[in-house]
């Protein structure tokens, strides 16, 4: 938000629509590079053959095998970034993250318990615990924080604060004295795209494709939401409707994007900051391109992190970090007419 | 321009009932003049009380405990051996660190909620726990045994602050530009303590994991000294501070207007805030939370506009005491972190004021 007070980019038509061609182009090569690159390299050209046919069947499954992985980062990348966008937007916040309402608690305290009640799980199974657990805390969140009729966020806030903090408590409380709990809860809270079949795919879609179409019947109003709650309303914006909308898009998006990958905040608190700097303010200019370098990100980390080690991995979500920060704290930098 | 969140202040004080009396203040020479809030005072003895009950249980529970009798007498050096030896060197300097610790977090807290106006903001924002996360990590797992754990949370608190100081470009007083860095610093801290704690060994990444939530066991007076003289050497300061901060809750122009130097309030208030955190993270590793919950509990509590600094500091110590009391006697508590009942404690009653308010249809 502050970023408005700093002198931002004039977003016209025409930057707009060449910052979003831009944004499309790099993250058409961010998905090449991920079916491209891997732990075992493959030369692009073999690549090429997968989709022409007349390759090395050895060949053909491996970079099959990088299909489902490419299509939750694309997924994951797009929800984080659109989630942060719509909560920062919505709480008029730039500390909010998707996990803002407690989704990434809740779906670690449900993975947790399903661990701890029924023993280690495969990532299919994970899902099925995270997702319910991701959408109940943020519904649990959502209704102590708005109830009380005036729309202060400060309540919002504190209400995720508490859903968060009530629930990370029993996370590691359970964790900590459960030793095989730990051993794999500790590699879910990292977050990581290895593993993902196309069952995940199919099973955080209709989350995340109900939360972006919300996230695009909001992301006008937001404009006013910006305003200031008075401001808003005096332009005849439904500043209620808005709110609960964007809320609830960022909650469904959030929480598709934790089941799947686990709960990876970064992209989500970093990519609205670099976006607001790139592209300006206007939230339906936001919404496209935080979708477009969101996944971008994620898909760029995860290449790093099959590559940098080879022939072992690192998990996406240590890397997103590494990536993301620098390109976070160059743009802060940048943008240096502070107020 | 929307600032970052003013509304507790404005619904505070636009808050119905009957108009409040003028304001007492207390004065002390020309050097001092403090507002007085009857009812925060009220309520700051009570939790006093409170927090001595929950000593007294510290040393008086437990197989080790000394009974509430033998108290005075053990203070004053005299009783049982056991009992000396419970209170001088395992309840004792535990104690007195948990207090000292909860206070320092506690201010710490609200100094800084205070000049960002974010009720999310505290030192933690800007990477200090997690700085201190990633440099226990390190220590641990790159030089076992050459580096001793908390002296490398230390330098990753210190270092992450350093980052983030250096990357604003603009110092400490913009509190946007200083929570973006922080973004940014925190996130690489905590990705390398995941990191590291997802390949080590499963005992080690368990005690590891453990420190990273904060702890309080085995503190001697040694600890007890320096968070005590932390918080002593920063009350003139926060006490110098308090006038210019409650101003500045109004908005920069107006503290300016009024003589009150938004900017240098700021910087020196996070200035402050930073060294009470780092002294905390220095004896009891990153703990949860008390930052982020006390100021808020305090302010539901008291009713008051400012920043409450002095209920907040109560409020610090006495959450981290009864976490600490959970730790060493409760079935469940056993082996557990600190940091897991600060959260759990804090959460919990900070939820409980807010459905209070919602029923109240207050705020």
């Amino acid at each position: 938000m502050k970023t408005r007070t700093t002198a931002p980019p004039k977003a016209g038509p025409v930057r707009a629509t060449l910052m979003l061609g831009v944004g499309v182009a790099a993250l058409a090569g961010a998905v090449l590079l991920s079916l491209v690159a891997g732990s075992k390299p493959t030369p692009p050209l073999e690549v090429l053959g997968v989709f022409t046919g007349g390759a090395d069947p050895y060949i053909v499954t491996v970079v099959e095998s990088r299909i489902p992985r490419t299509i939750v980062g694309v997924l994951a990348g797009a929800a984080l970034a659109l989630a942060g966008t719509l909560m920062q937007g919505v709480t008029r916040n730039p500390l909010a993250d998707p996990g803002l309402l407690g989704v990434n608690a809740g779906a670690a305290a449900a993975v947790v318990t399903a661990t701890a009640l029924l023993g280690p799980t495969s990532v299919t199974g994970t899902v099925w615990w995270a997702l319910p657990g991701a959408l109940l805390a943020g519904l649990a969140a959502y209704t102590v924080g708005t109830r009380g009729g005036d729309g202060g966020m400060v309540r919002l806030l504190l209400a995720g604060a508490v859903v968060s903090a009530v629930l990370t408590a029993y996370v590691q409380a359970v964790a900590l004295s459960m030793p095989d709990v730990f051993d794999s809860y500790r590699y879910w809270v990292v977050g990581s795209l290895a593993g993902r079949g196309v069952d995940v795919v199919l099973a955080v879609l209709p989350v995340i494709g109900l939360g972006l179409v919300l996230a695009l019947f909001v992301m006008g109003g937001l404009n006013a939401l910006a305003l200031g709650d008075e401001a808003a309303v005096a332009t005849g914006a439904n500043v209620t409707v808005t709110r609960a909308g964007g809320l609830v898009a960022g909650v469904l998006l959030a929480s598709g994007a934790t089941a799947a990958a686990g709960p990876i905040a970064f992209v989500g608190l970093a990519v609205p900051h670099v976006v607001r700097s790139l592209v300006g303010v206007d939230f339906r200019v936001q919404v496209p391109f935080a979708a477009l370098v969101g996944p971008t990100l994620l898909l760029v980390a995860d290449v790093v992190g099959r590559t940098v080690v080879r022939p072992m991995e690192l998990m996406v979500g240590v890397v997103t970090a590494f990536v993301g920060a620098p390109v976070l704290l160059y743009v802060l930098r940048r943008t240096k007419g502070a107020s | 321009m929307s600032r970052t969140i003013s509304e507790p202040t404005q619904s505070e004080s636009t808050r119905g009932g009957p108009p409040e009396p003028a304001r007492r203040v207390l004065r002390v020479g020309r050097l001092l003049a403090l507002p007085v809030h009857p009812r925060s005072l009220v309520i700051g003895s009570a939790l006093l009380v409170v927090l001595l009950v929950a000593a007294a249980a510290t040393l008086s529970l437990g197989r080790l405990g000394i009974p509430l009798a033998q108290i005075p007498a053990a203070l004053g050096g005299q009783g049982e051996a056991t009992h000396l030896f419970a209170l001088e060197r395992l309840r004792g300097p535990r104690l007195v660190v948990a207090a000292g610790t909860g206070v320092a977090l506690g201010l710490a807290g609200s100094l800084f909620q205070s000049v960002t106006r974010n009720p999310l903001g505290s030192p933690d924002v800007i990477g200090l726990a997690a700085g201190a996360g990633a440099g226990a990590s390190v220590a641990a797992l790159a030089l076992p045994g050459i580096v001793p754990v908390p002296l490398g949370a230390l330098a990753g608190a210190s270092l992450a602050i350093v980052i983030v100081y250096l990357v604003t470009g603009t110092g400490l007083r913009d509190p946007g530009r200083l929570i973006i860095a922080g973004i940014g610093v925190a996130a690489m801290a905590t990705a390398l303590t995941h990191f590291v704690v997802s390949v080590m060994a499963r005992d080690q990444a368990g005690v590891l994991a453990s420190y990273v939530n904060g702890s309080l066991s085995a503190r001697s007076w040694d600890h007890a000294a320096t968070i005590w003289v932390a918080v002593a050497l920063a009350v003139p300061f926060v006490l110098a501070l308090a006038g210019p901060i409650t101003v500045n809750e109004m908005g920069d122009e107006l503290a300016d207007s009024l003589g009150a130097g938004a900017t240098t309030t700021r910087t020196g208030a996070v200035v402050l805030s930073v060294v009470l955190s780092a002294a905390a993270v220095s004896v009891a590793g990153p703990i949860a939370f008390i930052s982020l919950t006390a100021p808020q509990i305090a302010r539901r509590l008291s009713a008051a506009p400012g920043p409450n600094l002095v209920l907040s500091a109560v409020v610090g110590a006495l959450i981290l005491v009864c976490a600490d009391l959970a730790v060493q006697q409760s079935p469940v508590g056993d082996g557990l972190p600190v940091g897991v009942f600060t959260m759990a404690l804090g959460g919990v009653y900070l939820g409980y004021l807010l459905i209070r308010e919602w029923r109240k249809g207050t705020l």
